[in-house]
């Protein structure tokens, strides 16, 4: 017998953010062993930066991965950060979508799941609680407490098992995990290349790794500058949606739809406002809540007719040139490194972005296959490594589009070269929900081609200065080889005995070495 | 002088000159006459090709061509000794003494053209630098009587196959002879054809076994023969573009060699036969022509080598005919008919 509509509404129920991500984990970014433990690494790393910054300290991470068995690891994270006051831990830990607001802001974090999302993913294959220590600073006292936690699903809140007040050296915090279903791996995707990628970009900060096999690696800083922090700035008409609008519309304090615009838009003046209420025929007077969708789409539709001013470039924290030269040295060792920050330019009209471009030549630049160093691209958005989906990535793209042999590099694949590109935005555009690949942008590829092509040209110029030198030795080697042969022979043959020769010698040398130099040879 | 003080003098003169310049405190440099197509001219003249007077400049103070001057003189070195010793050498034997100097050739190729660089710069055959080619010359029956070293060679008593020209045919001296021409044909087949039916005697000729293109060392023999012996040299090939240029080559001398043409080209040999003409007269069983040789008559007809009415005449005939027609093709008359009809015929037309 067939059941009636509100039987079956019966066990209709809502699902709270971590009861829905612990259904879809792979929306976390965790499908793949391999990739499930970079993105972790990730998460956590990317965490202990922003506070750090946010409080001023350079960033020292310490990270140990134990493994206890086939697939089960433990992992024990540790910054130097300013910790995090006891009551705010539980959430920083167990709830999704803490803190989650609309803003413009140039930020590592991808998805905003952070912590929490290893902290489910730790419960759902291993059904351990988390371990945290936290120690922080409160009325100028140095605190420390450990806790051990359990996230309810059901409601998105942390259980907390136990709770003590325990003894820190400093602040930071301390955070232990287990895992099962991950798989540490020293591939491009593995999080121990995902750990070398980040000091490269995060040339300020410092991380000390242990790996499973006990081995221990020091990344260290190459810089004690710590980065500015980036503005938030206000979007760019032409960078929102319609329902960006009604979200604004909804959270303003502003008691009219003409201030509410011009609030929290940039480039919107007074003129375009009146611009906007005359071409629509909308009041703008009315109050920002009874905003209407059909509206909002109105009025995004002319943004998009419209000519503002490009969108303000403030909020755009480039790493500098000299930052990532330092960073590739520091890790790579190379025999040349040159590193170009562009200026900021827009895509789609409204989204201010920057591309930085490096490239390393020679010392331990490119990935080793066999026993080869082959080419390898490193893609970055806002310093964060992207390591997967390569393929369809506008960087890749734009680098592939590059005649590399006109810069005197026959075969990239096969060249001892690391090539290095952060695209900064505020908004960065990806492919995919995971967030590793960007999207092909017409302004992006011919930035990332701009700004490659011109430290490739700097390489050039460093490859034939060195051709040249290695031209001229040979050049010299080759006088001294031959010319007293010459002069034995000859000798022999005149039947007269061999004359002074070392003032033709010196001669034949030096016009050889000023005409390799482009020098004027006389006679 | 003879052809080995000359030589010897030639050689020893290139280390002189780089001797005398270093003294001086210059950089030393050989002139070496370019071998490039452009500096290859026909001499109306002389009636054969000739190197024009273009050379380059090999300096001790240029890194490309320093190897280059050290690899003549040692080679310069081996051939004077050479000569001084009355010896020979082969290119391939060369090549392997070369691997006991400092200086190295990539590979034989490499020694060969500096070979040909030391020919020209010094304007001498590599012959008469001592240097010999791998392969014998051609086969020669009849009345003639030669002198090698001490010893005398009768080609008359040298086996069904003849005297066999050597490298070394320089050394060779003409004591005797009781001819009144020569008959060279490109294949063994109608030179054993001729030997048999006795055409030496008949037409009191030499007969000449060239087989295929003549060797230098033959193309030497013939010159010498016309020149020394004043006689009239003949040549029967097979009747299409490939036995044309055999011809051509022993009377005008080839391009690549035009530097030692004047010792190797015999202006005054004839061309006998088989024209286009022949065919035709004698109703000879033919081939209809490839693409590849069409190609190659119209490239004759561009060359100034037959810019004579003759070969004109006869090129264009067989390219109208579009047939050609081997030396042995006479055989449908017999296999004496050649001898005995076709040879009188044509000899008398054309003496």
């Amino acid at each position: 017998m067939a059941r009636q509509a509100g039987e079956l509404f019966e066990e209709f129920q809502e699902l709270t953010a971590s009861e829905f991500f612990r259904k879809n984990k792979q929306m976390l970014g965790f499908s793949g062993k391999i990739r499930s433990l970079t993105v972790v690494f990730h998460e956590f790393i990317t965490n202990s930066f922003d506070a750090a910054e946010e409080a001023g300290i350079l960033p020292e991470i310490k990270i140990d991965l134990k493994r206890v068995d086939k697939d089960h690891y433990i992992l024990k994270h540790i910054d130097n950060g300013p910790g995090i006051p006891e009551d705010f831990i539980t959430r920083v830990f167990c709830t999704m979508f803490a803190g989650s607001k609309f803003r413009n802001i140039q930020s590592r974090g991808q998805q905003g799941l952070g912590c929490s999302g290893c902290v489910l993913l730790s419960q759902m294959t291993t059904g351990k609680p988390a371990k945290i220590i936290s120690g922080y600073t409160e009325n100028g006292k140095l605190k420390g407490v450990q806790m051990i936690l359990k996230m309810d699903v059901k409601t998105n809140m942390g259980l907390i098992l136990d709770k003590k007040e325990v003894e820190v050296k400093e602040t930071g915090v301390c955070v232990e995990l287990h895992f099962k279903d991950v798989s540490y791996s020293l591939s491009e995707q593995g999080a121990y290349e995902y750990i070398r990628r980040t000091i490269i970009a995060n040339p300020h900060a410092k991380i000390t790794f242990r790996d499973p096999t006990g081995r221990k690696y020091i990344f260290n800083r190459a810089t004690e500058i710590i980065p500015p922090l980036p503005k938030e700035v206000l979007p760019h008409p032409k960078g929102v949606t319609a329902d960006d609008l009604i979200f604004m519309a909804k959270h303003t304090d502003k008691r009219r739809f003409r201030s509410l615009l011009t609030s929290s838009l940039s480039r919107m003046s007074t003129k375009r406002v009146n611009e906007i209420e005359e071409k629509t025929g909308i009041d703008l007077n009315k109050r920002p809540k009874d905003m209407k969708w059909e509206e909002a789409e109105k009025i995004v539709d002319l943004f998009s007719k419209m000519e503002f001013m490009a969108p303000p470039t403030s909020g755009l924290i480039p790493i500098g040139f000299d930052q990532i030269e330092k960073g590739l040295i520091e890790i790579l060792q190379p025999e040349f490194v040159t590193a170009t920050t562009r200026k900021p330019v827009t895509y789609k009209g409204g989204v201010a972005f920057i591309i930085e471009s490096a490239i390393a030549y020679g010392g331990e630049a490119g990935r080793i296959v066999g026993d080869q160093r082959k080419a390898e691209i490193m893609r970055f958005a806002n310093r964060v490594p992207l390591t997967f989906d390569q393929g369809s990535c506008a960087i890749t793209e734009a680098l592939k589009s590059i005649d590399w042999k006109r810069y005197g590099i026959k075969d990239l694949e096969n060249a001892p070269i690391t090539v290095f590109v952060n695209i900064v935005s505020t908004n960065v555009p990806y492919l995919s929900t995971g967030k590793q690949s960007v999207a092909p942008e017409p302004e992006i590829l011919h930035e990332v081609r701009q700004s490659s092509m011109k430290v490739a040209r700097k390489l050039q110029k460093y490859l034939r200065a060195k051709k040249a030198a290695k031209e001229e030795e040979m050049r010299s080697k080759i006088f001294e080889t031959y010319v007293p042969i010459i002069l034995k022979e000859a000798a022999a043959l005149a039947e007269t005995g061999i004359p002074e020769y070392e003032h033709v010698l010196a001669k034949v040398t030096r016009r050889a070495k000023a005409e390799l130099l482009g020098e004027v040879v006389d006679e | 002088m003879n052809k080995k003080e000359i030589a010897a003098n030639k050689l020893k003169s290139l280390g002189t000159n780089i001797i005398e310049e270093v003294s001086q405190n210059k950089v030393p440099y050989i002139k070496v006459p370019s071998r490039g197509t452009s500096n290859i001219l026909y001499d109306e003249n002389k009636r054969h090709y000739i190197l024009g007077d273009r050379y380059g400049k090999r300096s001790l103070g240029n890194v490309k061509q320093i190897k280059k001057i050290a690899q003549m003189v040692y080679m310069a070195n081996f051939c004077k000794d050479l000569v001084e010793r009355e010896k020979t050498a082969t290119l391939r034997e060369l090549y392997y003494v070369s691997e006991g100097w400092d200086v190295d050739f990539g590979d034989q190729q490499e020694s060969n053209i500096i070979g040909e660089d030391l020919e020209v710069t010094l304007g001498m055959t590599r012959e008469d630098l001592g240097l010999m080619p791998e392969e014998d010359g051609a086969s020669v029956y009849g009345k003639l009587k030669l002198l090698e070293g001490d010893i005398e060679i009768d080609a008359m008593r040298a086996g069904k196959s003849g005297y066999t020209i050597s490298p070394t045919i320089d050394e060779v001296e003409f004591v005797e002879h009781d001819v009144k021409r020569v008959i060279a044909v490109e294949t063994m087949g109608m030179f054993h054809r001729m030997v048999q039916e006795e055409a030496y005697k008949k037409f009191e000729t030499l007969v000449v076994g060239l087989k295929g293109q003549a060797a230098r060392a033959t193309r030497r023999f013939l010159k010498r023969v016309n020149e020394e012996l004043k006689i009239p040299v003949y040549i029967c090939n097979d009747g299409d573009p490939w036995g044309f240029h055999i011809a051509m080559v022993i009377i005008s001398g080839s391009a690549k060699l035009a530097h030692v043409n004047h010792q190797l080209a015999t202006p005054d040999a004839k061309y006998l036969g088989v024209t286009a003409s022949d065919i035709i007269n004698y109703d000879l069983p033919t081939d209809p022509l490839k693409d590849i040789d069409v190609l190659r008559l119209k490239e004759l007809l561009k060359d100034p080598r037959y810019r004579d009415d003759v070969w004109i005449t006869e090129i264009k005939k067989m390219l109208k005919i579009n047939k050609k027609a081997e030396q042995q093709s006479f055989s449908k008359y017999g296999l004496e008919y050649v001898v005995d009809t076709y040879f009188p015929e044509k000899l008398e037309s054309m003496e």
